[in-house]
């Protein structure tokens, strides 16, 4: 928490000798308080009161990264409890578990297929973050292998240990790369302390209560780790969410030094209620279980959606939206200004892959059926608004696409626009564009 | 040392209202007097109830998958609402009268209060009645069934800032709920509620919906703006502090992730699970943003939403 004007003033000599520029030691700390000062200023100010300005403006969580090169991930340095405050600064890494019942033939394969996924989703690419290798004493040789073998893939790693000395032998080959070691439930904490701190690894702490949370990574960071990572308590989603509520809060109230750490969740098979929360709810890293896309192509979604800037705003700007690269003979569709309805049609219409024209006009930011019958998307309105868009200087044709919502206005839009157009019906959902391109749109297209 | 996170006490807390009324078994939400889903530092006297929906005609855009449980039932809704109830466990029932719209089946106001009736006489669960969408259809239709099947306590879907005065009419008039639309604007959300509390519908019948994105469509401005309501309302404005229902199923299916098969499968896995979880991954943020009463449309993500919510307001620690 930031600290006060006065408890400032307590940490500053008390001398008023005004080599800051400020009249009194008050009148300066308030100034520092506000954010407006910087403490170099005064010469005289005693270590102490260096340390604890620098603690209070240091970030609430800490940044932690795992793995090396391109793929590192960072996350941590959250600053705010809701989305809508600010963005939220680092997306949660997801890693796919390779456990060790995976045949050493097949980790090369699985590693390939998984470090080549690629899903490009509205701006951003989907792809496995990391993989959680499983520890297992029963087949000491797995975890070292499979560790080396997904650094070699650039991956960043973690390792699910089941012992201190399987965990060293699959983090030491990989030191360099910076693991994240995660010990298993309920372990003595100390031994894989050590190891973190010998290695520069980043290390996973438990506790069975947000105190011994708190207090382990306390304990840790003395040890001399410098990346910790909280797997907060909960066996159900409600213990669970509370965890994860207060330890957000209680990192952004500075309530102990031992919660400025990011989240680590592991998601068991089936658990995919479990990733959702924590997704939404302030992990930072989470071990999956699952490996099929049912599971990470929500869950990928769904980061995207809780990660995006708050401040998008809901009205895109009226005009001729270019998707691909369309020409003269491309079809023109119209929809609404409102983003959730521009950005259902565009992403349907890049996934469709025909290059073509999307009208947006003003219907202050409504829906099309909510548009419609407010007046705001009637034929005249949207036959106006497509001459003031200078519509026809982008197309050859004269043809235009409606909603399929709003078929009813399309005698009164062919009066308002004129001069030949006219107004061809399209689906009601964005997601039948592509069987109305290809059904009714080539059959009907000007030729 | 003993780490305390102060827990967060607010002046204000969410209205309670009652869904069904007459023949109904009423149930009611609302309540809570914190943060949603924060059951350990503050008071929730109602869980959020669940809700499936029905259709008045068989429902051409519903696609295969969530088609499949109720294969026999599409298209009659009192087949649909025994099932919806005594077999998948809903808590509510929502009959969306799709085939009133004019491009889908045009059917009348008459029979639509001759689905709701069924629907009625099929299952003694609360019921929400969903019109066709905007336009004076939606009025016809829904003040039609307010009329006929007055004092049931129906909660009516819906009434919107530039179209509510019919409905706010009979909802006062005929002892139902009415559910108040905006189009995820707090501010909106916010001055229909005055509009309708000016025409004299009790706050304690009225819902919020605060229109819902399913993921991948906007579901963050959903989560957003009802997060933002909820703070309100605990803050104390009474404009805002209706419950809040969030139509899952509906958004959610329409997403084209529930509808490819995606390749490579290895990538997009099982594509009827897929649409399951697509639902579940929408309706729990919602949760967790405020809602108090989801509509969904698969029965399996209806069994691990209440799985989830049953667990929480009993574990609640
Ligand atoms: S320079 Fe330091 S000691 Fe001097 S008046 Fe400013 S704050 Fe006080």
């Amino acid at each position: 928490m930031a600290l006060t004007g006065l408890q400032i003033f307590k940490l500053l000599p008390n001398t008023n000798c005004k080599k800051c520029g400020c009249p009194t030691c008050l009148a300066f700390a308030m100034k520092l308080a506000a954010g407006k000062e910087s403490l170099d200023k005064c010469p005289d100010a005693s270590p102490e009161a260096q340390a604890a300005l620098g603690a209070a403006s240091a970030p609430p969580i800490r940044a932690v990264t795992i793995g090396h090169g391109e793929r590192a991930i960072t996350v941590g340095e959250e600053t705010v409890f809701f989305r809508h405050e600010k963005t939220f600064v680092h997306r949660p890494g997801f890693f796919r578990v390779l456990d060790a019942s995976t045949p050493a033939s097949a980790i090369e394969d699985r590693l390939t297929d998984w470090s080549a996924i690629r899903i490009d989703r509205a701006g951003e690419v989907f792809r496995v973050d990391g993989i959680a290798v499983v520890e297992s004493p029963g087949s000491p040789e797995f975890a070292p292998a499979a560790a080396q073998a997904a650094a070699a893939h650039g991956l960043p790693v973690a390792i699910l240990a089941a012992t201190t000395k399987g965990a060293a032998a699959a983090a030491e080959p990989i030191k360099d790369r910076r693991p994240l070691i995660v010990p298993p439930a309920g372990a003595d904490p100390g031994p894989f302390v050590a190891l973190a701190a010998r290695l520069g690894a980043a290390l996973v702490v438990s506790g069975a209560d947000l105190d011994s949370l708190a207090a382990a990574a306390a304990d840790a960071a003395r040890a001399g780790v410098a990346d910790i990572l909280l797997e907060p308590p909960g066996d159900d989603l409600a213990t669970l969410h509370k965890h994860l509520t207060l330890v957000r809060r209680g990192a952004l109230e500075r309530i102990h030094p031992g919660l400025a750490y990011p989240v680590f969740l592991r998601v068991g098979a089936g658990e995919f209620s479990k990733a959702v929360v924590g997704t939404s709810t302030f992990a930072s890293i989470m071990a999956v279980a699952d490996s099929g896309g049912e599971t990470w192509m929500p869950l990928w979604t769904l980061r995207q959606n809780i990660y995006t800037d708050p401040q998008q705003p809901l009205r895109m700007d009226p005009g001729i939206y270019a998707i691909g690269e369309p020409t003269g003979a491309s079809p023109l569709l119209v929809t609404t200004n409102f983003s959730l309805t521009y950005f259902t049609v565009s992403t349907e219409l890049d996934g469709v892959g025909v290059a073509c024209y999307l009208a947006v006009v003003d219907a202050e930011g409504l829906s099309v059926l909510t548009a419609w019958s407010a007046g705001k998307f009637s034929g005249d309105r949207v036959g106006k608004a497509l001459r003031e868009l200078k519509a026809a200087e982008h197309v050859s044709h004269r043809t235009i696409i409606i909603p399929g919502y709003v078929a009813v206005i399309s005698g009164e839009l062919e009066d308002a626009l004129g001069d030949g157009w006219q107004v061809l019906t399209g689906p009601q959902e964005a997601s039948d564009i592509g069987p109305f391109f290809r059904d009714v749109w080539e059959t009907a297209r000007p030729k | 040392m003993t780490l305390t996170v102060k827990p967060k006490t607010w002046p204000g807390a969410i209205r309670e209202v009652t869904l069904g009324a007459g023949s109904r078994q009423g149930l009611t939400i609302g309540g809570g007097k914190g943060l949603p889903l924060h059951t350990f530092e503050a008071a929730f006297p109602r869980r959020p109830l669940l809700a499936l929906e029905i259709t008045d005609v068989d429902p051409p855009r519903w696609v295969d998958t969530v088609r499949a449980p109720w294969d026999g039932a599409l298209g009659r809704p009192d087949v649909a609402a025994k099932r919806a109830v005594e077999e998948y466990g809903a808590d509510v029932v929502m009959l969306h009268l799709v085939g009133t719209h004019p491009d889908r089946g045009d059917r009348s106001p008459a029979e639509a209060v001759e689905a709701t009736r069924q629907v009625l006489d099929a299952v003694g669960v609360p019921l929400i009645v969903k019109g066709p969408g905007g336009g004076s259809r939606q009025n016809d239709v829904l003040v039609r069934v307010a009329e006929e099947c007055r004092g049931e306590g129906l909660v009516l879907h819906s009434a919107a800032q530039e179209d509510y005065k019919s409905l706010a009419a009979v909802t006062v008039a005929y002892g139902h709920v009415l559910v108040a639309e905006s189009p995820i604007d707090l501010n909106i959300a916010k001055q229909l509620n005055i509009l309708l509390s000016d025409a004299n519908v009790d706050m304690d019948r009225v819902l919020i919906d605060p229109m819902t994105g399913g993921l991948g469509y906007g579901l963050e401005y959903s989560y957003s703006v009802m997060q933002r309501i909820r703070l309100a309302a605990l803050g104390g404005d009474r404009m805002l502090n209706a419950p809040v229902i969030c139509l899952v199923g509906e958004e959610a299916w329409k997403a084209k992730e529930v509808k490819v098969d995606g390749t490579p499968a290895a990538v997009w896995g099982d594509r009827a699970r897929r649409g399951v979880q697509w639902e579940i991954a929408t309706a729990l943020p919602l949760l967790e943003a405020g809602a108090d009463l989801l509509v969904l449309r698969h029965p399996e993500a209806l069994a691990e939403v209440r799985r989830v919510v049953d667990g929480w307001f009993v574990a609640g620690s």
